[in-house]
């Protein structure tokens, strides 16, 4: 035991290194704004932005929205293909692919041609409307994630066993659903949740081609023309999304699963 | 009503209709939001610039310049997957089952779903604010003596780009397969100490069979994740490494080339190399499926 | 009859004074009609796209033009270059929700393409007849808003000799200090200084300048001082990308930017000096024209071309502005010395489409895309 736990932390302490690494450079450089000295200017620029407020928190409200949106989704498909449905896996599978390489743009211009203010569902004319549009193209875009961990999870517990369980108890399929699988399967969520998380904070084409007021656009905005505070930005957004990450963990480990103690 | 394999399944009184209701959404979701909308742009690949049906985009992908751009991709796409692949194991497992203090599990989690979305120009500025000429590390080693440029190295390369990959394809892979991780009941691991198995052995077979299909799906994951960035790449090497997102968009939104007809039959290129990998997947999966259960 | 005739005479003569007072005072008084103010802000808003704010003072130009007539502007993606800005009129053709822009701004050769597929309202501002003839398209689909030239953004701080010409660049005190603002095959900045440099050889044919580029970048990559980032700023001032080819407005306006913080220089090379013009259009699918048009009026009112040269672009109008000495002296002080726009090359529609063409498609095999692993 001895001799893995050397290695444990070998392993560990390297990805340290590599990690942080380039958190630090970004965190020096931004200290340069003043000439000759290290200093927060930069970061008092950025923080005393109103828009940076405003988008950070569009961003994380609808981020929220997207991961439940997502669970939704995810969840009872993944369920189902696994306990009746094997068959379809493939396709399933190569669906939630899809997001990863299809150019935003295309998807985006799609958005677009089919859900413009002429056609039959026209999103794009209302705010509310587009912004239900880019929450359905967050939930895309982090479809393969949350897929993929949630199937992961999944494979890992006995479906069968605990949905004939269940049901010999008199369980219906809404109270198996969340009550006996959603519980079990919570780290393959929470890893979906983090990642869906990330994705939408920093998410720049959607927002901006569908004119949204995300955090996206406005560090791409603020990437183009100035030199430390888009630094000063990066650490700043980095520290909040891990914040973020922080509370959706909290709340999402209510109750200790006895897998995670082993 | 039931299927030939499975074994008890009476107590399964759903008919297969629940079943069917079950996935509806989701395909309803993947047509309205997925499908739908790549389909009626894609459907250019196979126009031209007046609209009129033609192969000529598909049969220009064959060309030796697009050829080698996907084949360029394919390696960049698999060198970061591996590697990313591999390494993000390790890690995970190091946390997961390392035996490390309470507090590094949640940190590591928390950390990769930051660090998994920390990509195009921010990261590649980060990089080049690293590893750059005037890097932060760069310069740190040369005062050390270690000339790292000297010994032949440059961010600015294939190996570079792989390097910087990672930053984000190893968080990807810990988040991925750490509900497989935690699926490895400790009974196992008891079982195989009383049956004389060492740790090496155990690792070799009883872990990493089982852990296979996952790591092989996280895998693919990684891949496509890969195949399909064009950010970061963009900011680090710009024109350089010719990989086929950079050439699509150069297509769709550039200044000079724009024929957004061959940048869709680029795209359908794509679609079809990352369909192809998925029934790979699948195949290998479905051989190391028969050891389980 | 001779009275007849005499009034005759007396009311042609007064309509033509009329005519002639209102034509000529149009680039004078550059007021637009109150119709059309009227009308655009009925149409509520202005949507805008690819306008960075520091981009020649297009930030203080849409506070302005926001407080003169209280319209609000939407301003889109403002990263988008001009195929951006093309694309995004063809894919919201059927959709006038705010996603779609009403004016674009984009580089010389976009102008007719997009004249060709339909995409443009034509629209000829009260000032049209004070710009050059070869800056706009005859019916006013299109006009030349400004030009810059490309210029060496330079760090000071980690360049000790500042480079004066292209020749200079090739030297091995710049070893890894040479970079583009942009994708050559993509983007018209980084196109027009691969352009630049084999006009610099002393080639005036365009295609052959264009290869002759090719060639320099080659030599300037095999010695090791390309760098093959897009700069910007932040690269500049990081030190990656110590010298930028970049249009001198942008050049400018990074200094100004990073406030001494490094020390920037901008230099106009000795030979070699492109201009580039962009243009304004209008979208024929623009969801608010009218508003579209007295954006326009604005633009190209006195007050709109002294705001660009204040963001260091030069305006189309600007000889004619000169010549009517309606230039503050501290204006023309602040930009670099006239003498390097003397010898600037403005290339004609055909010549831009025959360099693009070669290095676009020659840029992978003359100077990159072999993997160095």
């Amino acid at each position: 035991m001895k001799s893995s736990k050397f290695g444990a932390w070998a392993a560990i302490i390297l990805g340290v290194v590599y990690f942080l690494a380039p958190l630090l450079a970004t965190f020096e450089f931004s200290l340069r704004m003043r000439r000759g000295e290290y200093s927060f200017d930069a970061y008092r620029v950025v923080l005393a932005s109103g828009n940076f407020r405003d988008s950070f928190l569009y961003s994380t409200v609808l981020a929220f929205v997207t991961i439940i949106v997502g669970v939704l989704v995810v969840v009872p498909t993944a369920y189902w293909v696994q306990l009746r449905l094997p068959r379809l896996r493939g396709l399933v599978e190569f669906i939630t692919l899809l997001p990863l390489v299809v150019p935003a743009i295309v998807l985006v211009f799609g958005y677009i041609k089919l859900y413009g203010s002429s056609s039959l569902l026209p999103l794009t004319a209302t705010s509310l409307g587009a912004d239900a549009l880019l929450m359905f193209g967050y939930v895309g875009l982090g479809l393969p994630y949350m897929y993929r961990s949630v199937e992961t999870a999944l494979r890992a517990i006995d479906v069968r066993t605990l949905t004939e369980a269940a049901e010999s108890q008199g369980a219906g399929i809404l109270t198996i659903l969340f009550h006996i699988i959603l519980p079990n399967i919570r780290s393959g969520i929470l890893s979906g949740a983090f990642l869906t998380f990330a994705i939408v904070i920093g998410e720049f084409t959607f927002a901006s081609l569908l004119d949204r007021p995300a955090f996206g656009p406005y560090l791409q905005l603020i990437g183009a023309s100035r030199a430390y505070e888009p630094s000063a930005l990066a650490i700043i957004a980095f520290a909040l999304t891990w914040a973020c990450m922080g509370l959706i963990q909290l709340f999402g480990s209510g109750v200790r699963v006895s897998a995670d103690k082993r | 009503m039931t299927t030939v394999a499975a074994p008890a399944t009476r107590v399964l009184r759903f008919p297969n209709l629940a079943a069917w209701l079950g996935v509806a959404p989701f395909f309803v979701f993947a047509i309205m939001f997925l499908i739908a909308p790549t389909a009626s742009l894609l459907v250019g690949a196979f126009q031209d610039h007046d609209g009129a049906f033609t192969l000529s985009n598909l049969a220009r992908l064959w060309q030796p310049s697009i050829r080698l751009s996907y084949l360029l991709s394919i390696e960049v796409s698999l060198a970061s997957a591996f590697s990313g692949a591999l390494i993000g194991l390790a890690l995970a497992i190091a946390a997961l089952r390392g035996g490390l203090p309470g507090w590094v599990r949640p940190t590591l989690m928390t950390f990769s779903g930051v660090a998994s979305n920390f990509a195009g120009v921010p990261l590649a500025f980060a990089f080049m604010a690293t590893l750059g000429r005037l890097g932060f590390v760069t310069i740190v080693l040369r005062s050390v003596g270690f000339d790292i440029y000297a010994a032949g190295f440059n961010l600015f390369t294939f190996t570079g780009l792989t390097l910087t990959y990672l930053y984000f394809q190893i968080p990807l892979m810990v988040l991925v397969v750490a509900p497989a991780i935690d699926g490895l009941k400790a009974e196992w691991g008891e079982a195989a100490e009383i049956l004389g198995a060492g740790r090496l052995q155990y690792w070799r077979m009883v872990v990493l069979p089982i852990l296979w299909p996952s790591v092989l799906g996280a895998s693919l994951l990684l891949f496509a994740n890969a195949f399909g960035a064009i950010a970061t790449a963009y900011a680090l090497t710009g024109s350089f490494l010719n990989i086929v997102p950079i050439l699509l968009y150069a297509q769709i939104r550039g200044d000079v080339l724009h024929d957004p007809n061959l940048g869709y039959a680029l795209a359908l290129g794509m679609l079809l190399i990352t369909g192809l990998s998925n029934v790979a997947y699948l195949y290998l999966r479905a051989r190391s499926d028969r050891w389980l259960k | 009859m001779t009275k007849l005739k005499l009034q005759q005479r007396m009311k042609l003569f007064a309509s033509m004074a009329a005519m002639a007072l209102a034509f000529g005072a149009a680039p004078v008084l550059a007021a637009p009609p109150d119709e059309l103010v009227a009308a655009a802000k009925k149409e509520g808003q202005l949507t805008v796209i690819a306008l960075p704010r520091d981009w020649c003072g297009y930030g203080p130009m849409i506070d302005s033009f926001k407080a003169k007539y209280g319209l609000p502007v939407n301003e889109l993606n403002p990263d988008a270059g001009s195929g951006d800005e093309v694309e995004a009129i063809k894919a919201n053709k059927d959709n006038k929700g705010p996603q779609a822009p009403d004016v674009i701004d984009v580089g010389l050769s976009f102008g007719p393409s997009a004249k060709k597929d339909g995409l443009l309202l034509p629209y000829k501002v009260s000032t049209w007849d004070s710009i050059p003839d070869t800056a706009k398209d005859a019916d006013g689909y299109w006009v030349g808003d400004y030009y810059g030239v490309l210029s060496f953004a330079v760090n000071a701080d980690v360049v000790k000799t500042v480079p004066t010409d292209w020749p200079d660049l090739l030297k091995p005190e710049y070893k890894a200090g040479v970079a583009l603002a942009g994708d050559p095959r993509v983007s018209n900045q980084a196109t027009m200084g691969v352009y630049a440099a084999g006009l610099s050889s002393g080639e005036t044919d365009a295609a052959k300048a264009g290869a002759k580029g090719l060639e320099f970048f080659a030599d300037l990559n095999k010695k090791g001082n390309f760098v093959p980032v897009i700069g910007k700023a932040a690269s500049i001032a990081q030190g990656t990308t110590p010298i930028l080819v970049f249009w001198d407005y942008n050049a400018l306006a990074a200094r100004d930017t990073l406030k001494g913080n490094p020390k920037v220089e901008v230099v106009v090379p000795k030979t070699g000096v492109v201009a580039g013009v962009y243009v304004q259009a209008i979208s024929a699918y623009a969801p608010h024209p009218n508003a579209a048009k007295l954006w326009l009026e604005y633009l190209y009112s006195d007050e709109g071309q002294l705001a660009w040269l204040k963001g260091y672009c030069h305006p189309i109008r600007f000889n004619n502005l000169v010549e009517t000495k309606k230039v503050p002296a501290d204006l023309l002080a602040a930009l670099p010395p006239a003498e390097g726009y003397a010898k600037a090359k403005f290339p004609t529609l055909e010549e831009q489409a025959a360099a693009k063409d070669v290095i676009a498609k020659q840029w992978d095999t003359v100077v990159g895309a072999t993997v160095a692993k």
